[in-house]
């Protein structure tokens, strides 16, 4: 540009400024209302629409699908066209060329012209370069695949405790019980017979820190039978599930641990009002999942019986149907009653279920096993007719303590009556 | 003279105030459209990511084994926490809308032009810097989002011919991502980058400033 041209300019500048309006209170205050938008937009969004929570990063896991910020994505799809030996020249020497044109531009661009009439080579060229780039990252956006099961997330502390269970409940109860009671390891492959010592009480939960059971679950202890459960490993956890199921365990076994009210809640079974019929769906499937999951899916030694939905509970096995609505010979009855029936075992083979947990199991098979909790306030609810065998007692039997039972501890006696008819 | 009268006639013949006053407020600007709040609204965007950020970082802690954990305790315990992480977060993202669009209104309308291309040129630098917050901030949660994504972002030098994997090994503090990446893009992110925009803006709105805001180009120009 010429020195006359630049006078040129300036003048004309100078004249358009005259014409023009002050900065203060003009300018100023359009700049304000468009910044007070934003500031409002923000606040939406922020309460709106929030921030996504993720899983915490596990360098383990490379089956993720990397996904770069939104404003980046078009260099991400950009790349998909370099292959191979080619990469190289969408990695560096287009991004490179692409930031010195935009340096230098003031300096390629002589055309002393302003007005986008004369200026049309320009224009044309950074609006191909602006619709590739919104092309691309559309592209990208559309053909990125969906992130593949996303692991479980737990915020708050309950949650998180919940998710412990849940976890604990599918992958430890085969071998160290519901309640990590710990025993003879019955039905899983390989342990057969083997005792485990509690984990549950003062001498794990005194002696290992939380850093330590992360350990112990991830690296697993091979020489002692305990399989490794992180991910890095060859199992099946992401660290937070691992961290929750440290929190699960020091919550709940811990004595020195407080357990949250609110979490406390969710542990307990679910209620059952004195006429209810219970559901799969509200009742049986908590207790199915904390109790029997952990043999009950695939890849365990079941008798292809899986527990993991209402359609499995009813239909698979090798002796199905396990359960028959209305009938208390079932099979799965019979065996929480731990008989040793054709089917197997004592079911769970280690410990028998809580009585007040096998009555809900029977109101349910009485009740016609109903899968949701609809169909189970349709149903009229049964009164529970005493177990068949006691129907069949007619003495009154009474028990007189002939002596006074003098303990401070409380008493309990326990009666077991067989009947042979 | 009033009391006040006379602490603003002390201060402003000790810094000036009437001068500034008469040379950024009470300047004359051509007639311009709503595309040239842009800027402005860039600036208030940077302010805003500075401030929420300030407050992110009382809680936030650097660490691989901390990270994660301090932002779901700023977004569940901090009263507000999640408030300030959602601006922060959108903030972002605006900012770099907002930036983008700002720099193609001055392209589109030839204001990089005689007298303004240092303008342009701090320009770029803030455009670039602009973006490598966003890409630095992206790993500091450090959940797997983050992690991958930079992962793969800093291999991405690393296909360069000769210096490739030294620039991956620079950006990384290594040759994985680690403890040290997470530190070296911390500081970047909070100190590095914040330092040159802000520093970058200062001479950017002062040649604003000296140079006079663009007039929208007519016929003839
Ligand atoms: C396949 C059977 C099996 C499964 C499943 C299993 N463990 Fe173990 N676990 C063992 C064996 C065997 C030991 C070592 C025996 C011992 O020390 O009593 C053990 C030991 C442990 C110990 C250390 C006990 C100590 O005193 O050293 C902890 C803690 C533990 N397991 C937790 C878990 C958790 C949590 C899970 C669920 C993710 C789990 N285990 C799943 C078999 C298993
Ligand atoms: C420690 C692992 C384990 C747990 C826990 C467990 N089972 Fe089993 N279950 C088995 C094994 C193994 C079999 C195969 C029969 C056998 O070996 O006794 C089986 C078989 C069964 C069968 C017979 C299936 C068929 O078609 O042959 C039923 C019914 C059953 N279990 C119910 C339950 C219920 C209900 C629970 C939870 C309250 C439960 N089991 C918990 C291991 C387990
Ligand atoms: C943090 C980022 C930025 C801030 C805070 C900022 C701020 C501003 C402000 C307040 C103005 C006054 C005029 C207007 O608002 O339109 C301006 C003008 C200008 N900006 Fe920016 N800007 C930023 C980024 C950029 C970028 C990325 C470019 C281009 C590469 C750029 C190029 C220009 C030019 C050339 C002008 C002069 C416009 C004219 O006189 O008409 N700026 N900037």
């Amino acid at each position: 540009m010429n020195q006359e041209f630049k006078q040129k300019y300036l003048d004309k500048y100078y004249k358009a400024k005259q014409k023009g309006v002050k900065f203060f209170p003009d300018i100023i205050y359009k700049d304000m209302i468009v910044s007070f938008g934003l500031f409002l937009l923000l606040l939406g969004l922020a309460t709106f629409v929030g921030v996504a929570n993720e899983p915490k990063a596990d360098p383990s896991d490379s089956s993720y699908i990397p996904r770069p910020e939104w404003y980046f994505l078009f260099l991400f799809q950009m790349l998909k066209y370099f292959p191979g030996n080619l990469e190289w020249i969408g990695t560096t020497v287009i991004p490179g060329v692409a930031v010195l044109l935009l340096f230098l531009l003031p300096f390629v661009d002589r055309n002393p012209y302003r007005h986008w009439s004369k200026r049309k080579v320009a224009i044309s060229v950074m609006s191909v370069v602006v619709a590739g780039i919104v092309g691309l990252t559309m592209l990208a956006a559309v053909t990125t695949p969906p992130q593949t099961e996303a692991a479980p997330l737990a915020t708050s502390l309950s949650e998180q405790i919940a998710l412990g269970q849940d976890t604990y409940s599918i992958q430890c109860v085969e071998c160290h019980g519901a309640d990590g009671e710990g025993g003879e390891i019955i039905g899983v492959e390989g342990l057969e017979g083997v005792v485990l010592k509690p984990i549950n009480d003062q001498d794990v939960m005194y002696t290992f820190t939380d850093e330590t059971l992360y350990n112990v679950v991830n690296f697993g202890q091979p020489a002692q039978g305990m399989p490794p459960f992180g991910k890095a490993y060859g199992g099946e956890l992401g660290p937070g599930e691992i961290e929750a199921l440290v929190a699960f365990m020091r919550y709940t076994w811990d004595d020195r641990a407080e357990l949250p009210p609110e979490a406390e809640q969710r542990a307990a079974p679910p209620a059952l009002a004195e006429n209810e019929v219970p559901s799969y769906e509200v009742h049986i499937a908590p207790l199915v999942k904390r109790y029997c999951i952990s043999c009950h899916r695939p890849g365990k030694k079941n008798n292809n019986y899986l527990m993991q939905s209402y359609a499995e509970v009813m239909t698979s096995g090798d002796h199905a149907p396990n359960v028959v609505a209305g009938d208390l010979g079932s099979n799965l009855i019979r065996m929480l009653h731990r008989e040793e029936i054709e089917a197997g075992g004592p079911m769970p083979p280690t410990r028998a279920l809580k009585p007040e947990l096998i009555a809900i199991f029977e109101r349910w098979v009485l009740g016609g096993a109903p899968e949701t909790a609809e169909q189970a306030a349709q149903l009229a609810a049964p009164a529970l007719p005493p177990p068949a065998e006691t129907l069949q007692v007619s003495p009154v039997i009474t028990i007189t303590l002939t002596a006074p039972v003098t303990s401070p501890l409380p008493v309990t006696a326990t009666l077991t009556v067989t009947v042979t008819p | 003279m009033s009391t006040a009268q006379k602490v603003y006639t002390w201060l402003d013949e000790r810094l000036g105030l009437t001068g500034i006053y008469n040379v950024v407020l009470d300047r004359k600007v051509p007639k311009v459209n709503w595309w040239f709040t842009l800027g402005s609204a860039s600036l208030f965007l940077f302010v805003m990511q500075g401030v929420t950020g300030i407050f992110l970082t009382v809680y936030y802690v650097p660490s691989p084994d901390h990270a994660y954990d301090s932002i779901q305790y700023i977004m569940n315990g901090v009263s507000f926490g999640w408030l300030i992480r959602g601006i922060h977060h959108w903030g972002a993202t605006l900012m770099v809308v907002v930036v983008s669009i700002h720099m193609l209104r001055t392209f589109y309308l030839a204001a990089y032009k005689y007298p303004r291309e240092v303008t342009w040129l701090t320009g770029v630098v803030l455009f670039l810097a602009t973006l490598s917050m966003g890409f630095t901030g992206y790993l500091l949660p450090w959940n797997q989002r983050a992690y991958w994504a930079t992962t793969v972002g800093t291999e991405i030098p690393g296909t360069a011919p000769l210096i490739g994997p030294l620039v991956t090994r620079v950006l990384r503090g290594g040759a994985d991502l680690s403890a040290v990446t997470l530190a070296r893009f911390f500081s970047v992110h909070i100190w590095f980058l914040p330092a040159i925009i802000a520093a970058t803006i200062g001479i950017h709105i002062y040649l604003v400033i000296r140079l006079g805001i663009s007039s929208i180009p007519d016929k003839d120009d």
